[in-house]
């Protein structure tokens, strides 16, 4: 069977199969609804108990501060719609380079009558605590800012942002979509307000997330129609989903650190062995302060479609840095944010590590880009 | 996969890809949105294409539709060439995705650029001789 190498864990991850063993029981025995007083009703309830708990515990947050979500995209949306529905009207920063999540639904407020702060970065994709400082207004009610981007993977001061948020009184939303579970995330050294997190990153199911909610944040529910969720997220749980987050949760809590040195130690592998054999590359996000299995290189001249196509042929999946919709192809707007010129941007590929990779499975990789991108530029125009 | 066999097979080994020495003509087009760039260069023996090699920057379906060219326009005649259509370099693909189809499009231009430049070239050859 031809090799695969899986270089795409920053959009998704296997469901381990720990995770899986612990869900099923959901779907057929103890399928009951968790708001029903019944046996089944109470069995499916312990199970959303059991992993608010399990979930509770590695962030150092009590139960009835977390709520259980549909995505990292819903946890978003309720985090900054939430606390804006709560105060009506007033001013929002956050930075050029959040997730579409949060930037979309600030857009959003703009046009609802709210003020909004788009942050620039510098060159290695970090946010200023002294922006954020400077930013501030009196009416500002809210400060969202991403731990870590999936795109570069650079890791936010969250703390010095953090203590920036204390001082001024306003709350801090913190997207650890792509943290949560791979790094340590204190919220009371950071001063988190509000967090969210997801389960697909992090070896659980896809459509199950949530968000942190310190107790006395002031917001309200976006969604309506039930008590569930101490009211704050109307609907029926995804009982199997959660229970599966929980699951998740609690191997990543196990195997956490082991697991981000070795990621550490094969990303740079990687960028090592590809700065060394190919001319004309860069690496994207900042050198030290980004997450363990996230390597974002530019091949300069060769558009980064071709690349994950060429490499998608040996087996191996990464993603492109650029995206290509209805012929019209942008840079991505993270690496413009850091200044990365154009012809830069138009072929940064993203690779990003997890737990089935190997050092052997980089050396191939390796053995795949040096000729991929030779090739590449032996055919483009642009590179004479 | 999105792209089919063809599409793919042309990719992973395009055919005449390359800078032609000393060329008849040469054809370039940007597509001003995708920013694709693709260069054909043409060898023309009594008003046809004798040989015609290309450099493309793209995405790999302007590269496969690039290699894939190459093989629609070898031996037509100039008259040919200058009207080609994407729609010909498709078919050759096995098809493109919708949101694809300017791979085909930036191709056609550029080699409707070349016959121009054949042209373009033939007349100045003309006016040489009249001078």
């Amino acid at each position: 069977m031809k090799r695969r190498v899986y270089l795409d864990h920053n959009a998704s991850t296997p469901v381990h199969p720990e995770v899986v063993a612990a869900m099923l029981p959901y779907f057929s025995e103890r399928f009951g609804n968790p708001s029903s007083v019944h046996g089944f009703g109470r069995e499916a309830r312990e199970g959303l108990d059991i992993a608010r708990d399990q979930v509770a515990r590695v962030l150092g947050a009590s139960k009835d501060e977390i709520v259980f979500t549909s995505g990292g995209t819903e946890s978003d949306n309720f985090a900054i719609k939430g606390v804006a529905a709560a105060r009506g009207r007033g001013h929002v920063i956050t930075s050029r380079i959040e997730h579409h999540a949060v930037l979309r639904t600030c857009q959003l407020l703009e046009k609802q009558g709210f003020d909004v702060t788009y942050l620039a970065v510098d060159g290695h994709g970090l946010v200023d605590p002294d922006d954020v400082r400077r930013a501030i207004r009196p009416n500002t009610i809210l400060i969202s800012i991403m731990h870590a981007n999936s795109e570069v993977g650079t890791i936010q001061p969250a703390a010095a942002i953090g203590r920036v948020a204390r001082e001024a009184q306003v709350p801090l939303h913190l997207d650890a979509v792509q943290t949560f579970g791979k790094l340590p995330i204190d919220l009371d050294a950071i001063g988190v307000d509000l967090l969210s997190f997801s389960g697909h990153k992090i070896y659980g199911p896809k459509g199950v997330a949530g968000l942190y909610v310190r107790k006395g944040t002031r917001m309200i529910a976006v969604q309506h129609g039930g008590e569930h969720e101490r009211r704050r997220r109307a609907g029926t749980e995804n009982v199997a989903g959660i229970v599966g987050l929980g699951k998740a949760v609690e191997l990543r809590e196990r195997d956490m650190a082991g697991e981000a040195t070795r990621l550490t130690a094969l990303r740079d592998r990687l960028w090592t062995g590809v700065q060394a054999r190919v001319p004309g590359v860069r690496l994207n996000g900042h050198p030290t302060e980004r997450l363990p299995g996230t390597c974002n290189m530019s091949f300069r001249h060769v558009e980064s479609e071709s690349v994950v196509l060429g490499l998608d042929l040996s087996g191996i999946a990464v993603s492109a840095g650029s995206a290509c919709t209805s012929g019209n192809v942008e840079p991505s707007y993270v690496l413009v944010a850091m200044g990365v010129p154009v012809d830069w941007a138009m072929g940064a590929v993203r690779c990003s590590l997890g737990h089935s990779i190997t050092a052997a499975d980089i050396d191939y990789v390796i053995e795949c880009v040096v000729p991929l991108v030779a090739k590449l530029r032996e055919l483009s125009p642009v590179s004479v | 996969m999105r792209y089919s066999a063809a599409l793919i097979e042309h990719f992973r080994n395009p055919r005449n890809a390359g800078l032609m020495p000393d060329p008849d003509a040469v054809g370039e087009a940007r597509d001003p949105e995708c920013g694709d760039v693709a260069r054909f260069y043409l060898r023309i023996r009594q008003g046809r294409v004798a040989e015609v090699r290309f450099q493309t920057y793209g995405c790999g379906p302007s590269i496969a539709a690039s290699s894939a060219a190459t093989e629609v326009v070898a031996g037509l005649d100039l008259g040919a060439l200058e009207v080609l259509n994407p729609e010909g370099i498709e078919a050759a693909l096995g098809g493109l995705p919708p949101d694809r189809r300017h791979a085909a499009e930036v191709v056609s231009m550029a080699l409707r650029a070349a016959a121009q430049d054949v042209r373009r070239r033939q007349g100045m050859e003309r006016e040489g001789v009249r001078a």
